[in-house]
């Protein structure tokens, strides 16, 4: 039941929202980005990587603490990129190699709930 | 600095001539049970941090895995941090469920036994049934408990052999002072493997595998011309612990957009911040001894505490690594990013889950490596491991590891 859209100037990520937009932490999106293929990866990066302070120059016009639907949903997306980047950037495929699939690791960020 | 080889300490500089170690204390249960016994209740064990527990009433809960210890580490009224055993005196219920918090009183959710904040036994529900109890004498078990540098040791040993001081024999005193404080924020990573502990142990002691193992994601940050092979420089020990000095490429410069921006926003924890060590506030950076040899490539002092932990200064934080076996042929890895302040916008939140990510690929790279090793150790077609003169770390922990399974005096 996704019925939040993104904000309308970013409608160019609407084709990655199925993939990333429902990710609630940094895990779910090293597991998913376990699970696309690069091409996909690629694409996703290439869409918004350039575009990385176009985002943020938006989002920066809204309190952290309380970001609208709209909003949380931009970043949320966005946040994928921080895992589809070592694919894209770094690694040169979508798994590291030699390590077991699927692959979880339990990420805690003390005393901060990142979105 | 003209000449970099006469600083890449070789095992034969430390008179190292265990070239060759046994494939069993890798694989033998016991030798994991002899750990247990041997190292793991006798050093002293790093947990935590001071700033984890700041005021009074604050408490935190750990697991020492090797150990099947659960324990309470909490501040009482007085500002004192104390270790106990998370069992109620009754009937041994964990009674401090919440990973952390601030009370001045532990309820046993089971009967209701009540405790200070100081471990001491408090009420006893039907207190004229217990007639055999003596309060004063069942308080929580205690732990004992020591800080250096803002950081809690614990030592499971009915009495220490020796002082935390004593056991970090030197290491102490050579960074005292270095600015752990200024780092107080961390995002732990925690996973188990399927290998032994001392082969990651092995792997954060010697910089040979950093250009073939991490070709793609450390290499071209960190190996450079100068030392294809990453020698660590400046080797000091330190009774069973060690420091030694790894150095950077700081013209590294990706041709990569994402990460390219993520450095506008906020310097990942290892990237040299060239306008901070210009004004000497760039954090461990400017400590005597941290980069003891002044090398203008600095990138970190990686930090070898004895038996399973490795901590690594970097330019705007360090990290925390740490190695606990559970059994002879599985671990928890635990690794801390430290950092100078939580995300206060969503660019920083953007940059340190980007860092994140990062930093959990190499060690992942690292883990995936141990766990090939230790099924290639468990086929059973080689007896030995051999370290080279390139790793003089893996021969002294070797060394020092062997000395306290025979009982040797720390």
């Amino acid at each position: 039941m996704n019925h939040v859209q993104l904000p309308p100037q970013f409608a160019f990520l609407e084709p990655f929202v199925d993939d990333w937009g429902s990710l609630a932490t940094q895990d779910e999106r090293y597991r998913k980005r376990q699970d696309l293929s690069q091409a996909k990866l690629e694409a996703f990066h290439a869409a918004l990587a350039p575009r990385l302070e176009e985002v943020f120059t938006y989002l920066d016009t809204f309190d952290p603490a309380a970001l609208p639907a709209a909003e949380a949903l931009l970043f949320r997306v966005v946040l994928g990129l921080t895992e589809a980047s070592q694919a894209v950037e770094i690694l040169g495929q979508p798994r590291i190699p030699h390590a077991p699939y699927p692959h979880t690791v339990n990420m805690e960020w003390v005393g901060y709930q990142p979105h | 600095m003209a000449d970099i080889s006469k600083h890449m300490t070789k095992a034969c500089d430390m008179s190292l001539g265990n070239a060759f170690v046994p494939v069993e204390y890798y694989t033998s249960p016991d030798y994991f049970r002899r750990e247990q016994d041997m190292i793991f209740r006798r050093a002293w064990l790093m947990v935590g941090r001071m700033d984890e527990v700041p005021e009074p009433g604050d408490y935190i809960v750990r697991e020492v895995p090797t150990l099947k210890a659960n324990v309470v580490i909490a501040r009482g009224k007085d500002g004192q941090v104390r270790a106990f055993h998370n069992a109620c005196s009754h009937r041994g219920v964990a009674l401090v469920c919440q990973p952390r918090g601030n009370t001045m009183t532990f309820r046993c959710p089971y009967h209701a036994w009540l405790y200070r904040i100081d471990g001491s036994l408090s009420a006893i529900p039907g207190e004229q049934d217990f007639p055999h109890v003596d309060k004063a004498a069942n308080g929580l078990a205690g732990i004992h408990l020591d800080t250096w540098g803002g950081f809690i040791f614990l030592n499971f040993a009915q009495e220490p052999e020796v002082s935390l001081s004593q056991f970090l024999a030197g290491l102490d005193v050579m960074l005292d002072g270095a600015p752990f404080e200024q780092f107080p924020f961390c995002i732990r990573v925690t996973d188990e493997i399927d290998c032994n502990w001392k082969n990651l142990v092995n792997a954060f002691n010697e910089g040979y595998h950093v250009a073939v193992l991490h070709n793609k994601t450390l290499r071209p940050a960190v190996v450079p011309k100068d030392n294809p092979h990453l020698h660590y420089l400046d080797v000091k020990q330190f009774g069973p612990h060690s420091t030694g000095t790894v150095q950077r490429n700081f013209d590294y410069n990706p041709d990569a957009p994402a990460l390219t921006w993520v450095y506008a926003q906020m310097l990942p924890t290892s990237a040299p911040d060239l306008d901070a060590i210009k004004q000497g506030r760039a954090g461990f950076h400017d400590h005597p001894g941290i980069n003891r040899l002044k090398i203008e490539n600095f990138g970190t002092e990686t930090i070898t505490v004895f038996p399973n932990i490795s901590i690594q200064p970097l330019a705007n934080g360090y990290l925390f690594y740490q190695f606990w076996p559970i059994s002879e042929r599985r671990m928890r890895t635990e690794v801390r990013i430290y950092s100078r302040h939580a995300p206060r916008t969503l660019r920083e939140e953007y940059a340190m889950a980007s860092t994140l990510a990062a930093t959990r690929d190499v060690v992942v790279e690292d883990m995936a490596m141990s766990r090939l090793q230790q099924i290639g150790m468990e086929s059973g077609g080689k007896t030995h491991q051999q370290f080279g003169q390139n790793e003089p770390l893996l021969r002294m922990f070797t060394r020092d590891y062997e000395a306290y399974l025979a009982g040797a005096a720390m």
